[in-house]
């Protein structure tokens, strides 16, 4: 068929292969787009391969990221280009032309073999960059053991032949013959429908700047170096060490905003994430070292974000992290330990206090990526005097450049999840932009169904047993001892292959896996590592590229179940891996391969939720062309925003409002529900059933996914003289009043603001994220129309996180004045023969004052939407303490719900700004379109099944499934609905006639595992 | 090459060794210092803390008559580099009515900017006679010479180099350590004199600490207060010596006396006589 | 066991002193002028007391770095002209450095100092106020400043004579003339320069 002249090119340009980049090429990829992702580096993976583990649940890094860059890079929709810069953009939106360059890597990339021997080899050596040249690497190399691709390559500015045409060692004893000195940059060009460019950041910190002697002390490193000496793949391997003279450091301090809130640095925005990733740092640094002692310097903490804020409590109180709030002008050097002294004032004994530390961390802040401000000049995109290339308000992913997106840290700075949620907006605008040209690959594709082995054991074959045991960087081996384990477990008879991995996980493992597994005409795989819960999806498919049934692989979790909890003791943890792979083994024997079955997609969608967020996500699908559902619970579109006026950076949430509800409203792609609420929902992924009711009629309707938009609502105050006095207002009722009466501040003489509202406190622990900068902004409106107006906000910690910091300098160059108070020193508000008086304690000034204001305005955080509990009774969902919805994965996951096929976004997630949310709205109607574009889906074999010929119909099995997967059918037994079976095993427990068995988890299979566990080691 | 040598009022004074050193040191050097006819005092603290006015014009005259010789100015005392740099960017602005014709053509040094540059601490190797072997040296440099960075242009504030680069040319060992620039305590011991103690007796004690034996500046009143602060029973004895002092030992060897010396209230005799650089 | 919730040091209420004081309706007026008047962008100040931490005497001030912005703030003059603070302050420039802000801390203190001088507020420490005033006058006289005489000229204003015969300070000080003079130190003649009118009348300014 000949394309139609307009039809756009369905292939996406992705610049920077970290998180963000990878997230964007998946996010595409899935929707039926082929994308282009390239890296100027040799190696995609970003900062984030460089990070040890992740806030707040100090998940390993590598081993959450790994399985992303893992599917990158088998995704048949996603070509990797390593090496390689976008060098210009011609054309218009849907048919761009890349001009790209790569640099010459010296590696021939098909040949090479990843041996290693030229890095073995080449004498050459110099400071390690992924190490932050905190170790040393050859001149031939791979960037990291984890890299993807794994192939090495050659550092032309080192290399002795490259540079004086000496040594040439690597090219005579490479042995397939994959080195090219001779290699030239190369120069093409790539046909593409839209670009998107998440080139990441760097540190801002560099030697040159002299701040706090780093470069200058040897005990005094970076954030980032920090990471990689925490890490087990780290210059230390994990072990905690000064790089003075390696020893273990006792005394740790963190100093904060090192180039962050800094006008004299030219840097006056904060950096968002250094005080969370300090946090972590002090955390994980108490748990390597017990003895150790670590104290954080800060201004503000800034824990902004979900669960942010119980983490920084956990770190006071459970990890005793010592907070000291002040700012150190520099650091001194014990000239005969090379501790650094830190001089601080002390208040409580009025004098200056010397401390000294073994270690100091500074955790600098961030810029975009060297060559950035080059490429947006070659690209004409519209950069902030800080290079950041900052989204729109209601385009919070766009550039200026139409169909060019941006993403992460680039766009401005910001953690992991919002950079995900970011990475999968981008891809919802492009998928958007060229939805007409999305290619689908036929829905019965069987890869590798030509060299499929049909060994069952029905037919009589022989078993044969492959073990892999992994070394997971140190976090196994440096624990259990793993050639003794490999020979135990290669004596053992029931194993007819046995082989140990760096990274079991690697993108580059899972080809030698799959060639040893036919090598060895293995048919059951174990695999000695981590949890099944994270890996296991990836190791099936590489029993899926070996022809082997996916079912036939089972896990040992040695690395959580053992290395990490018997770290100190090597013999026990040797024992304890090898009886876990025994049993593994056992179990494994008695596998059998399940097929899974297949079903229609619904593809329409059920958004719940008419807010921002909620309408954003239904325009979001219907411009892709799926049908939705929009359920409104009141009568009026546009949730939480329609009482805002304009936020800190002057757009007007209520016109966003206004402009999305005619395009909903005009949409023929959506049925628009108000007043309205789902009352009934069953069914699952790609194959729900719902009714919606209002008061005269209901609706049954079918849909293949859900996105949950169902919004927060307001803190009602009851403090402060809240509700009792109308001099006392919140920060929405303040800027309601400015803007119907925007002369009335002239009358004004005094108005106070106090922070933290109902937020923060024993009842309700987590920060509400806006109300910093909504005072900021109300104190900005007051000032501006009355200079004369006194404006005192009375915080805790001023969370003006990125560039809303730029506001808060603002604010106090127009006078505003911010005092902060602690808990235990509330400010009091009371009426004192009519006026209104507001007693308080300052902590910077160590006074007590009192001042009568006309208004004090409170700023009263953001709160669960009151169904959410409903909500998810309903849809089976499951809430944070405080009733927000609980995403998937906190990092990598944070529009999903563990429910397949429902989505999540905006306030229902947790407080944010209306920005945040739509760019959270699209990412999950992105994630949703994942599943509305398919044809067909695939169950998951791992379902429960019921023997007719013992089921007694108890209903003990339909009584205690929470998902509403077993029923009564037509025969009057029980019969279990594959597609809602999630495999959790409680019905077979529960069965009293033992009718029912769990497929993958039958009585044959644990019973063998059991006798294994309980038989004699022998070593 | 000729510069406007501006000695400052302390060098007629409690520095006058350091003027004296500094002469010797010229003589030898490709450069000729042409003292400014008739200068009149910076001001130093005491003006500024008056009146910003009066500080920003006292300087003026002298800048005035520099400009009129042609020549870039040279000053060897750090509270006098800065209130000449301060005044002239002050004076820049054109906010003041200023009595001298100042129009900011010729620059300011101080001293020991001036000797590191490059060609010069060629120029010194070559001189020394007598290099300063195995004399372990920390360099202070206060602050009035380094800070504020803006007036001063040391972007290396916390860590400056020209002492250290013109002490290592002398063939001496230049010990790094953190309080190159930490404030000797100035004027203060006028009225509080604990404080001074306070503050001095400090430098000499983490001097001593970075494995120092002696200390070189190029501040007439940091010299004072670090020299003067080691009568105190328990200090360690560290000599405090004008950077030209070293640089005139080592350039002229074996003819320079001991009794060059003598204005030191920390006695360096035996230092000296230790390393063999005097007899 | 969730271990017992302890105060850390982030949350330790003060021993506070002195009265509870009152924010009034115009307080930026204070910090408008002084801003205005040493071009210090003292509002952007967010308390974060670096400078306090640099300073090599805030242990000797009853007001701090950081507190002396916050005071302006507020407007607080006469409290500001009482301070040891204004008068111990070295110049040293470390607050103005390394404030983040670039807050001219310093020459805010030296501007106050300047407006103590001014003022009728008895300065809080005595002799360093004279001997601001006695070098400004050695220099009116002369041109250049002469050590000797203006130690001399010092230990002659009554109240500083009061001061140091009352803790001893004269008798170290003659001693330390003495040795000095031994050595060479004090140039006994001063020079004098000319133009002496032009410089008076800066002196004046």
């Amino acid at each position: 068929m000949i394309p139609l002249k307009n039809k756009p090119v369905g292939k996406v340009m992705v610049i920077g292969g970290g998180i963000g980049g990878i997230q964007a090429a998946l996010d595409l990829a899935d929707t039926g787009f082929y994308v282009y992702l390239a890296d100027k580096s040799h190696s995609v993976g970003g900062t984030m391969a460089q990070l040890d583990k992740t806030f707040p649940t100090n998940d390993c890094s590598t081993c959450i990221f790994s399985p992303k860059l893992v599917e990158a890079a088998g995704h048949p929709n996603i070509r990797i280009m390593t090496s390689c810069e976008l060098m210009n953009l011609d054309g218009v939106p849907g048919h761009f032309t890349a001009h790209v360059r790569r640099m010459p890597r010296y590696i021939n990339m098909d040949k090479c073999i990843a041996c290693g021997q030229c890095a073995e080899k080449c004498p050459k050596k110099v400071p390690d960059a992924f190490n932050t040249e905190l170790g040393m690497r050859k001149a031939a190399y791979i960037p990291f053991p984890q890299a993807v691709p794994l192939k090495y390559a050659l550092d032309p500015d080192q290399c002795l032949y490259l540079t004086k045409k000496k040594c040439g060692l690597c090219k005579k004893i490479c042995p397939v013959g994959a080195v090219e000195f001779d290699q030239k940059v190369e120069n093409f060009t790539l046909e593409v429908g839209a670009v998107i460019l998440s080139a990441g950041f760097e540190l801002a910190l560099t030697k040159e700047h002299g701040e706090y002697g780093f470069g200058r002390y040897r005990n005094v490193v970076t954030s980032l170096q920090y990471e990689r000496m925490l890490s087990a793949t780290g210059p230390y391997g994990g072990h905690l060490q000064r790089p003075s003279d390696g020893k273990s450091p006792k005394r740790i301090a963190w100093i904060q905003c090192v180039m962050s809130r800094d006008i004299s640095k030219n840097r006056p925005f904060c950096s968002s994430v250094c005080c969370m990733h300090a946090a972590k740092q002090a955390v994980l640094t108490r748990s390597h070292l017990p003895e150790s002692e670590t104290v954080i310097y800060f201004m503000d903490i800034r824990a902004h974000g979900k669960g942010f804020d119980e983490y920084i409590e956990r770190a006071t109180f459970q990890h005793q992290v010592q907070y000291k709030r002040s700012m150190i002008s520099q650091l001194y050097v014990n000239p005969q330990s090379e501790n650094l002294v830190v001089e601080t004032f002390d208040h409580h004994i009025n004098g200056t206090v010397e401390e000294e530390y073994d270690l100091v961390v500074l955790s600098s802040g961030f810029q975009p990526s060297k060559g950035w401000k080059n490429l947006a000049d070659r690209l004409n995109i519209h950069l902030n005097p800080y290079g950041f290339a900052c989204g729109d308000f209601d385009e919070p992913v766009s550039t200026s450049r139409p169909g060019v997106y941006v993403c992460g840290v680039l766009e401005s700075p910001k953690d992991i999840p919002e950079t995900v949620i970011q990475a999968g907006a981008a891809a919802a605008e492009v998928s958007g932009l060229l939805s007409e040209a999305r290619m689908l690959p036929a829905p019965d594709e069987n890869q590798g169904a030509d060299n499929q082995i049909e060994e069952t054991p029905e037919t009589g074959q022989e078993i044969r047993v492959g073990v892999f045991v992994c070394h997971c960087g140190s976090n196994i081996a440096g624990v259990v001892d793993i050639p003794t384990l490999l020979s135990a477990i290669q004596r053992n008879n029931d194993v007819t292959f046995a082989q140990d991995f760096m990274f079991t996980c690697s993108a580059e493992t899972q080809d030698r896996l799959a060639q040893t597994i036919k090598a060895h005409h293995l048919n059951r795989v174990v695999i000695a590592a981590c949890s099944p819960k994270t890996h296991e999806p990836l190791f099936q498919k590489t029993l899926e590229q070996a022809g082997l049934n996916p079912y036939l692989m089972d896990m040992a979790n040695i690395r959580n179940q053992c290395s990490w909890v018997h770290g100190k003791d090597t013999k026990k943890a040797t024992a304890k891996a090898l009886e876990l792979i025994k049993a593994a083994v056992a179990r494994a024997k008695n596998l059998e391969p399940l097929e899974a079955d297949t079903y229609k997609i619904v593809n329409d969608s059920l958004v719940i939720g008419g807010g921002l967020a909620g309408m954003t996500a239904a325009l979001t699908m219907a411009k892709q062309g799926f049908h939705v559902h929009l359920v409104e619970k009141t009568g009026q579109l546009g949730g939480f925003a329609v009482k805002l006026t304009h936020t800190l950076e002057g757009h007007s949430p209520p016109k966003l409002v206004r402009m999305l509800e005619d395009r909903v409203r005009s949409n023929p792609n959506i049925t628009l529900y108000l007043n309205s609420e789902l009352s009934e929902h069953s069914g699952y992924i790609g194959a729900f059933n719902g009714i919606i009711i209002n008061a005269e009629t209901r609706h049954e309707i079918s849909y293949g996914t859900v996105v949950v938009a169902s919004g927060g609502t307001a803190y009602q105050a009851g403090e402060f003289r809240y509700g009792q006095d109308e001099r006392v207002v919140t920060q929405v009722e303040l800027a309601e009043r400015l803007r119907r009466d925007p002369q009335w501040p002239r009358q004004l003489k005094n108005v106070v603001m106090i922070q933290c509202v109902g937020s923060r406190n024993e009842t309700f622990a987590y920060c509400s994220r806006v109300c910093c900068s909504a005072a900021v902004k109300n104190a900005i409106a007051l000032k501006d129309i009355n200079p004369d107006i006194q404006v005192v906000i009375l915080y805790r910690d001023l969370r003006t996180f990125g560039f809303k910091e730029l506001y808060y300098l603002e604010a106090r160059r127009k006078g505003v004045l911010f005092f902060r108070f602690i808990p235990d020193e509330a400010p009091v508000v009371y009426d004192d023969h009519g006026q209104l008086v507001v007693d308080f304690t300052d902590r910077s000034s160590h006074q007590e004052f009192r001042i009568t204001p006309d208004i004090v305005t409170l700023s009263t955080g953001i709160r669960p939407a009151l169904d959410n509990e409903k909500l998810a009774r309903l849809l089976k969902l499951s809430r944070t303490p405080e009733g927000f919805f609980m995403e998937a994965h906190v990092k990598l996951r944070p529009v999903e719900f563990p429910t397949a096929g429902i989505f999540l976004a905006g306030l229902a997630h947790s407080p944010r700004f209306a920005d945040e949310a739509v760019a959270m709205a699209k990412c999950a109607a992105q994630q949703a379109i994942k599943v509305l574009c398919q044809d067909k889906m695939k169950t998951s074999p791992t379902y429960a099944v019921v023997d007719p010929d013992l089921c007694t119909a108890c209903l003990a099995c339909v009584r205690i499934c929470p998902f509403g997967a077993p029923f009564i059918n037509k025969e009057g037994i029980s019969e279990i609905v594959p597609a809602k079976c999630q495999g959790c095993g409680m019905c077979p427990s529960e069965c009293p006639a033992r009718a029912i068995t769990l497929r993958h988890s039958t009585d044959q299979q644990t019973v063998a595992e059991i006798n294994a566990l309980l038989d004699k080691i022998e070593f | 090459m000729n510069l406007a040598f501006y000695p400052g009022c302390s060098l007629e004074g409690m520095a006058n060794d350091y003027e004296r050193s500094i002469t010797a040191v010229f003589d030898k050097l490709d450069v000729k210092l042409v003292e400014i006819d008739d200068w009149t005092c910076c001001g130093a603290t005491a003006a500024h803390s008056l009146s910003e006015t009066m500080a920003v014009l006292l300087p003026a005259k002298n800048l005035a008559a520099a400009e009129k010789m042609g020549l870039d100015i040279v000053s060897p005392c750090a509270n006098c580099f800065n209130r000449l740099t301060y005044s002239r960017k002050m004076i820049l602005k054109n906010i003041y009515d200023v009595p001298w014709k100042v129009t900011g053509k010729t620059k300011i040094y101080d001293m020991t900017r001036f000797l590191a540059q490059p060609h010069m601490i060629d120029q010194i190797k070559q001189k020394v006679l007598m290099p300063l072997e195995g004399l372990r040296l920390v360099s202070y440099y206060g602050c009035q010479m380094v800070r504020p960075p803006k007036i001063t242009g040391f972007t290396d504030y916390e860590n400056p180099q020209t002492l250290d680069k013109i002490a290592v040319a002398l063939g001496a060992i230049s010990l790094d350590w953190s309080y190159k620039a930490t404030c000797c305590g100035a004027s203060i011991g006028i009225g509080r004199r604990d404080i001074q103690f306070n503050l001095s007796t400090r430098l000499i004690k983490k001097a001593h600490q970075a494995g120092a034996e002696a200390i070189i500046v190029s501040c007439p009143l940091c010299q004072s207060n670090l020299d003067m602060v080691q009568n105190e029973k328990g200090m360690p004895k560290i000599p405090v010596f004008y950077f030209t002092e070293m640089m005139r030992l080592a350039f002229e060897g074996e003819k320079c006396s001991i009794q060059n010396f003598r204005m030191h209230l920390t006695d360096p005799g035996r230092l000296l006589r230790e390393k063999g650089l005097v007899k | 066991m969730k271990p017992a919730r302890e105060k850390t040091d982030l949350d330790v209420p003060d021993q506070l002193s002195g009265p509870r004081r009152i924010i009034g309706d115009r307080g930026d007026h204070f910090l408008r002028k002084v801003e205005g008047e040493t071009g210090a962008d003292i509002s952007a100040c967010y308390q974060c007391e670096r400078c306090t931490n640099a300073c090599p005497v805030s242990a000797y001030m009853d007001v701090n770095p950081h507190q002396v912005i916050r005071y302006v703030q507020l407007g607080w003059r006469e409290e500001l002209l009482r301070t040891t603070t204004i008068w111990v302050c070295l110049s040293c420039e470390m607050c103005t450095t390394y404030c983040p802000n670039n807050v001219d801390v310093a020459k805010t203190i030296n501007h106050l100092r300047n407006m103590a001088f001014l003022s009728k507020v008895v300065p809080a420490e005595k002799i360093l106020a004279v001997f601001h005033k006695t070098f400004v006058n050695e220099l009116q006289r002369f041109g250049r400043v002469n050590e000797f005489w203006l130690m001399g000229s010092l230990n002659r204003h009554p109240d500083v004579l009061k001061e140091k015969i009352k803790t001893g300070a004269l008798k170290e000080e003659l001693v330390l003339g003495f040795e000095m003079f031994r050595k060479g130190k004090l140039k006994l003649l001063p020079h004098r320069c000319n133009e002496m009118k032009k410089i008076r009348e800066i002196c004046r300014k």
